[in-house]
């Protein structure tokens, strides 16, 4: 079964990576203008050219790439001229940080909120965490974001606007610099999981053997968490499996708008700046987490449905 | 309950913030307060748009941001003062000959890098020679001949051509001097440049901050005031600014003229820092003068009568501009007035429209402009306006890489484009003068592809002439020919670019030359900059 999800894996990168090169190679705009700004001559580009191989044919740059890729070169930067590799792994905790906590906030917020719209479905509690659900889904992330640093930064002063502080220099400063980013990145997911946590739980406590739990004495408090929840989280779980491409998408936004250094910035900069090789590392990086993260997702199913396992 | 939730919410706020100590490299130190002479000690955090490419002045391309992080390391020989004329920096001098096709630049003695190697003549040719061989700056230095040792600490520049305003160029990237270690290392000096500045490398994470310290051993006795500097990468202008007003920077570099006219409301609190003179780019329309229907000068003459400055002023910039009829503003000294320039007469332009159309059919062409909001307002109304004298114009978007592609290339008709801020009209040279105009799908410097005679002469008069009265009349016959000829439709002075400080910011443009002369306050673009050696901070 491993050894199947790695060739599955292989050809995802595969297609993903020579996809992805072939998209970038028809953007319009030269890389050496970028690397030499306006005054380069014709003969310095034509050089440039030719030393970073842009002189090749598509196809023979993408196998002479792929080749580098399999001996773990992610090669060097147009820009910075720092290798690839080296790039990523200084910005990859930080998206890892943003993407980690958002999910912990997330999660952590949407379980009782669904438990509690389920519990009370239909009453007013439930209306209310319904509006509230719909209003984070429409409302886009830039301007949630812009929101929540207008309340917590510049009016209550209780958390830093934007910037970074990394894990290993203070843990604390740390916590408060991710937070509202995260918060922030989190919401849209909140909403999303707590709607589907709390259908999956009003069809499950419909459930016969729910009935019965109920006919033997049991407390609702504990019927809901011991005995609904785990089954009910099957479509969370995939969720939050699939939801990692929409959060990656969203740290391109979060990442510019608080002024963190992590790989969605470095997309978004490699893409401007037609760094086609940073961008390649950066796609594969995130192809490989993607479908790692939904393997994990499978793994996690049989654990939290017994059903599963024995099947 | 939902009183209760905020009020545990915001107690574990306040208790991890408190409980977090003083953020690292972030908050100033205490500073003498109240005295308005300079202080030493404290610490700036100062916000910008975007990071780097690079530290290194012969590999790295310069932005304006850059020249802001590398100058607090790197100096540069010449500096431009607050008249607007060049003046020595790390040079002690730089003599022309009679023809002024020969310069020496003599170093001043005592100068040492942080590296502890000394600043020689040899040094000096060596940086200069590396920029003549760099592929980003090979082309300005096009009249240089050769580098010649004359001395210890003199280096003397042979030039194929008279070349009055040399020395402008040295206040640039260009002049900018590193140690030996770091031409022998490009790499590293990407990254880590060893040059004379007031201040070292302390901490870089790229795209996120570079904090620089204080050089104990800096040749400017009693200078720099500051202990440190953070400068914190922070690309959303709206969240740059909320920075700022929640106390996380002390200064920030913005182009919004939503916060100058915000934070320069906020006289008590905030000070707000705009370029002036040559230092201010122009906005325009630029025109490729080699393709149809541009190539044609009623064309281009009826775009820019069709053209309502004001109404676009008012609109992208809140009134804050002012109208450009040239590359050079009027509060500058080599600005000419000239009634001629096709000022907004729809009349005049709709009569000029109807003139080409009976030659040679309907008007349309394609005009450029990035994606961002306010450049496509801008772009939406000169279409408007332009469509309203009979010129059909559709807007394509394109990103600043295509933009500059094609822009160099000569693959587009008109684009959004802004230029013309050099400390000397000599600048602009390469902009401007034919030879460097060449065919569309050739790299051309000359983006508009203007070939005018009359105007490259005045060029190369003003490039050579030493007569300054002489010089001025080259530069007015630029501005005129410019005027009749529309390469450009201006727009206006672009100097909603600024500085904006917290009050306990002080010494932005009060930056004092070595001979004792005022510096330029701030120069730059889009966004000015400024020297860090004089900033300091009061607590007051």
């Amino acid at each position: 079964m491993i050894l199947h999800r790695l060739v599955r894996l292989a050809v995802v990168l595969l297609v993903v990576t020579f996809l992805s090169y072939v998209l970038l190679n028809l953007l319009p705009g030269d890389p050496t203008t970028q690397i030499l700004g306006l005054s380069a001559t014709e003969e310095a580009r034509a050089q440039l050219r030719q030393e970073l191989g842009l002189d090749q044919p598509l196809l023979i740059r993408y196998a002479a790439w792929l080749g580098d890729l399999l001996t773990g070169d992610f090669g060097t930067s147009y820009i910075t001229r720092l290798p690839v590799a080296e790039e990523l792994a200084e910005r990859l905790p930080v998206t890892l940080e943003l993407l980690v906590v958002a999910q912990a906030v997330a999660l952590g917020l949407a379980i009782p909120v669904g438990v509690a719209a389920a519990r009370r479905a239909g009453r007013a509690l439930d209306q209310v965490l319904t509006a509230v659900s719909f209003a984070l889904l429409s409302t886009p992330v830039f301007v949630l974001g812009v929101l929540l640093i207008l309340v917590f930064a510049v009016t209550w002063r209780l958390l830093p606007a934007t910037g970074w502080t990394p894990l290993s220099v203070d843990v604390g400063w740390n916590l408060t610099s991710v937070l509202l980013p995260a918060v922030t990145l989190g919401c849209g997911q909140l909403a999303v999981y707590a709607r589907l946590l709390r259908t999956d739980l009003i069809a499950t406590l419909q459930e016969d053997y729910i009935t019965l739990a109920r006919a033997r004495g049991l407390s609702p408090r504990r019927i809901l968490w011991r005995h609904a929840l785990r089954p009910s989280a099957i479509s969370l779980v995939t969720a939050v499996g699939l939801n990692l491409g929409a959060l990656i998408g969203g740290t391109v936004i979060i990442e510019t708008l608080f002024g963190l250094p992590g790989v969605g910035r470095l997309i978004v900069d490699s893409i401007f700046s037609r760094d086609y090789l940073t961008v390649q590392g950066s796609v594969v990086l995130i192809s490989v987490g993607y479908v790692l993260v939904n393997f994990a997702v499978d793994l996690v199913y049989a654990a939290v449905d017994p059903r599963i396992r024995r099947a | 309950m939902k009183r209760c939730t905020i009020l545990l919410v915001s107690m574990a706020l306040t208790a991890l913030v408190a409980c977090s100590g003083p953020r690292p490299v972030a908050e100033p130190e205490a500073t003498s307060s109240g005295s308005v002479s300079p202080t030493s000690g404290g610490r700036l955090v100062y916000g910008l748009s975007a990071d780097a490419a690079g530290f290194n002045p012969v590999t790295d391309q310069f932005a304006s941001q850059s020249y802001s992080m590398v100058s607090t390391m790197v100096e540069p020989l010449v500096s431009v003062g607050a008249d607007g004329v060049w003046k020595p920096y790390l040079a002690q001098s730089l003599k022309p000959n009679q023809n002024a096709d020969e310069w020496t630049i003599t170093v001043r003695s005592g100068i040492t890098f942080s590296d502890g190697t000394p600043l020689t003549g040899e040094v000096v040719k060596a940086n200069l020679e590396a920029q003549k061989a760099s592929p980003l700056t090979s082309s300005v230095f096009g009249p240089v001949e050769s580098f010649e040792l004359a001395g210890p600490s003199a280096v003397k520049v042979k030039l194929r051509q008279p070349w009055v305003a040399f020395p402008y160029y040295l206040a640039t990237q260009i002049g900018m001097i590193v140690a030996s270690a770091s031409l022998a290392d490009p790499k590293a000096a990407s990254r880590t440049p060893i040059g004379t500045g007031a201040f070292t490398l302390k901490q870089y994470v790229p795209d996120s901050r570079m904090v620089v310290t204080r050089n104990a051993n800096y040749w400017r006795k009693g200078l720099p005031y500051l202990d440190e500097i953070e400068f914190r990468i922070l690309p959303d202008s709206q969240t740059r600014a909320q920075t700022l007003e929640s106390g996380g920077v002390d200064a920030i570099a913005t182009t919004r003229d939503e916060d100058v006219v915000k934070f320069g409301a906020l006289k008590d609190t905030y000070t707000v820092h705009r370029a002036r003179g040559m230092a201010v780019p122009e906005y325009m329309f630029m025109l490729n003068t080699a393709v149809a229907p541009l190539d044609d000068v009623r064309v281009r003459r009826a775009l820019a009568y069709a053209t309502d400055r004001k109404a676009v002023i008012a609109t992208l910039r809140s009134g804050l501009t002012e109208e450009a009829d040239g590359p050079w503003s009027k509060d500058s000294p080599w600005y000419a007035p000239g009634g001629d320039y096709p000022g907004y007469d729809l009349a005049k332009a709709t009569s000029l429209v109807k003139e080409v159309e009976a030659e040679k059919g309907p008007i349309s062409f394609e005009l450029l402009s990035t994606p961002d909001p306010n450049t496509m307002q801008g772009v939406e109304l000169a279409q408007d306006m332009w469509r309203k004298a009979g010129i059909d114009v559709t807007i394509k978007q394109a990103d600043q890489a295509d933009l500059i592609n094609r822009a160099v290339l000569g693959n587009y008709k008109a684009t959004v484009w802004t230029q013309f801020s050099a400390a000397d009209p000599d600048g602009e040279y390469i902009w401007l003068h034919q030879s460097y105009a060449q065919p569309v799908g050739s790299v051309a410097l000359n983006f508009s592809r203007i070939k005018d005679a009359q105007l490259s002469s005045a060029l190369d008069s003003g490039r050579s002439n030493p007569q300054p009265d002489v010089r001025k009349k080259d530069y007015a016959t630029v501005q005129q020919r410019l005027r009749e000829l529309v390469p450009f439709v201006f727009i206006d002075h672009l100097n909603v670019g600024a500085v904006i400080a917290t009050g306990k910011v002080r010494g932005i443009g009060e930056t004092v030359l070595p001979d004792g002369d005022k510096a330029l306050p701030l120069t730059g673009s889009p966004v000015p900059y400024h020297p860090f050696s004089q900033i300091w901070v009061s607590q007051r």
